[in-house]
């Protein structure tokens, strides 16, 4: 027996409802429409309203004072210099990391991706001072450092220290999550053809996960640049932008502290857009 | 934000319960919000204070069932929270009385009384490098040492960090050696520097720094050894007031412009903010803090507490002109 064949005629009754519930159907939807596309509003006007409210208020005076205010512009570039190194570890470091726990089942897997996020958890200042307490100047390793002529409190170090440690979960938790979006049977067809696992790895996962990768390195990114918690207590002098910020928020008033965060958000609007918009090109290509 | 409230949000009329929201939210007036509006107390004090004036917070609201909101940061930083946030506390108790007239006076408060004295010590812990052999006689010598790491606090943000400043000078002054200060400075560089003499305190009994120019309350409070200085040196007798005021620096007020400090005997401020959401609590608050249990509780801790408190302004309530005239000297 043959199923009869469905005429068109036949689909686009079925798919409308019966006449008695079309019209509190529709007004359901219409409903259902507005509130998410209110909340959707509201959400936007949240996250955007402060940071159009930050910029209109100090952007203009903050870009002026590039040219006069040399510590402002220290202060940027040890912030975007800082920053791009603690990316940069948590990306070396970080990517095997994230391979393996999306990759391999192995005893204590859960335990491991649960211990990567507790960084998140610990409030910031707490966070410098547990990194003060295993690379400061009194611990074994921090000794040791010391001792070889390495300052990390005080020092740039510390402040890629504190950058790494609080925002290389981001990093790891959606790099994991870009391997995981990866078939791994492509990697195994690889392997089947005679490429070794770092061959196969190279050509097929990265590749295919890139776009995930480069996502992740960008929140990484801009975590580090705001980050100030942890980096007061670690290295207050040389200050970067946030520390600046709040510096001159104390000494001089909100009209000096302004400007700071301003500048900090336009200038990291420059990488960000870069790089998705870098993304959206790519995007465009591949679906042509 | 203002701004862009005012013209961005017509366009988007239809928010208009997100724009009530975030008018909220960019206030940030927590000490006036309605969660806040029973018995509180909003409590602004100095980092050097925080710690003694807990118990004294604790037996308050365990007395009136009042809920105690307090915040500790540099004093300058307080200040900026009032004149540039809107943020009042009930009661602001500062660790230069001079910030109320500099910055907040008339607009933010009419009236303060100096409460409490405190003076520049050198603070260590027993595994300072050369702990066994500091004296009084011999500090300055130790803490210019390139072998010891010493901290001090940030002159633009709080009281401690310009007091260190003139504290070196009177130094240099009472040895009678000249450039002593600046040797000792460039021994403290930027990197040992933190915002307030709480962080420091953190740093020093971190095991990051050897030597930490504090105020006494603070290394006593933390259980610190110190290093006591001469009475012209430490900013803590009114006797030698005269010989203070032979130091000066310049702290930076803006990028462009500086501000003089004179040297003068640390006193410890305190005020109710003429916007105060809870006055009432701050009075109550107050008559406490200068009944007897409470200076003897303070003082136990180590802060020298004026016996009458000296109030400079005009509009203070009748419970701090009453302890200024009845405590005894």
């Amino acid at each position: 027996m043959t199923q009869p064949v469905p005429s068109l005629a036949d689909l686009q009754v079925t798919s409308e409802p019966p006449e008695s519930r079309r019209g509190s159907g529709a007004v359901a939807r219409a409903a259902a429409t507005v509130v998410v596309a209110l909340a959707a509003s509201l959400f936007l006007l949240f996250m955007l309203a402060p940071v159009i409210g930050l910029v209109s208020a100090g952007g203009a005076r903050g870009m002026g004072a590039l040219t006069r205010d040399a510590e402002l512009r220290a202060a940027l570039t040890l912030t975007a210099a800082t920053a791009t190194i603690a990316t940069l570890l948590g990306v070396v470091g970080g990517t095997p990391v994230a391979y393996l726990l999306a990759r391999r089942a192995f005893r204590g897997r859960a335990l491991v991706a649960t211990l990567l996020d507790l960084p998140l958890v610990i409030p910031h200042p707490v966070a410098g001072i547990a990194l003060l307490l295993v690379l400061g100047r009194a611990s074994p390793l921090g000794g040791a450092l010391y001792a070889a002529g390495l300052r990390v409190a005080g020092s740039p170090t510390g402040i890629v220290c504190a950058m790494l440690f609080v925002s290389a979960p981001l990093y790891v938790s959606a790099a994991r999550e870009a391997f995981v979006r990866v078939d791994a049977r492509y990697e195994f067809v690889a392997r089947t053809l005679g490429d070794s696992s770092w061959r196969a790895f190279r050509r097929i996962t990265l590749p295919l996960s890139a776009r995930g990768l480069t996502a992740a390195a960008v929140v990484m990114w801009a975590r580090a640049v705001s980050e100030f918690g942890a980096i007061v207590v670690l290295t207050y002098n040389p200050k970067v932008a946030s520390v600046l910020s709040y510096d001159r928020f104390t000494s001089v008033g909100l009209s000096d502290a302004l400007p700071v965060a301003a500048v900090l958000v336009v200038f990291a609007l420059v990488p960000l857009l870069a790089l998705r918009g870098l993304r959206a090109a790519r995007e465009e290509r591949e679906s042509v | 934000m203002t701004r862009f409230l005012r013209r961005g949000v017509p366009r988007l009329s239809a928010l208009s319960f997100g724009v009530v929201v975030l008018a909220t939210a960019c206030r940030g007036d927590a000490s006036r919000s309605r969660a806040t509006a029973a018995d509180t107390l909003v409590v602004y004090v100095a980092a050097s204070l925080a710690r003694p004036l807990q118990p004294v917070l604790d037996s308050f609201a365990a007395r009136t069932g009042a809920v105690v909101q307090r915040e500790s940061g540099a004093s300058l930083e307080h200040a900026r929270k009032i004149t540039e946030l809107g943020r009042v506390p009930d009661v602001l108790l500062l660790a230069d009385h001079e910030v109320f007239p500099r910055l907040l006076m008339p607009q933010h408060a009419t009236w303060y009384a100096q409460f409490a004295r405190n003076r520049m010590v050198v603070a260590y812990t027993p595994r300072s490098t050369h702990a066994g052999e500091i004296t009084a006689a011999n500090w300055t010598d130790i803490l210019q040492r390139g072998d010891v790491e010493v901290g001090r606090t940030d002159p633009n943000l709080a009281p401690a960090g310009y007091r260190t400043l003139l504290m070196l000078q009177l130094a240099e002054r009472h040895a009678h050696r000249p450039g002593l200060a600046a040797a000792l400075l460039a021994n403290a560089p930027a990197r040992n520097m933190r915002a307030n003499a709480a962080d420091l305190a953190a740093l020093l009994a971190a095991g990051e720094l050897d030597y930490i120019y504090e105020y006494q309350s603070v290394a006593e409070a933390n259980g610190f050894p110190f290093v006591p200085l001469p009475a012209d040196v430490d900013l803590g007798d009114p006797a030698h007031a005269a010989d203070y005021g032979a130091a000066r620096v310049e702290v930076r007020a803006s990028p462009e412009r500086s501000v003089e400090y004179v040297g003068e005997p640390i006193l410890y401020g305190l005020s109710i903010p003429s916007n105060a959401p809870h006055p009432a609590t701050a009075r109550r608050f107050l008559a406490m803090m200068f009944s007897t249990d409470a200076l003897r509780a303070l003082r136990s801790a180590h802060v020298d507490m004026l016996g009458t408190p000296v109030v400079v302004g005009t509009g203070a309530p009748p419970e701090v002109n009453d302890a200024a005239r009845s405590v005894p000297r």
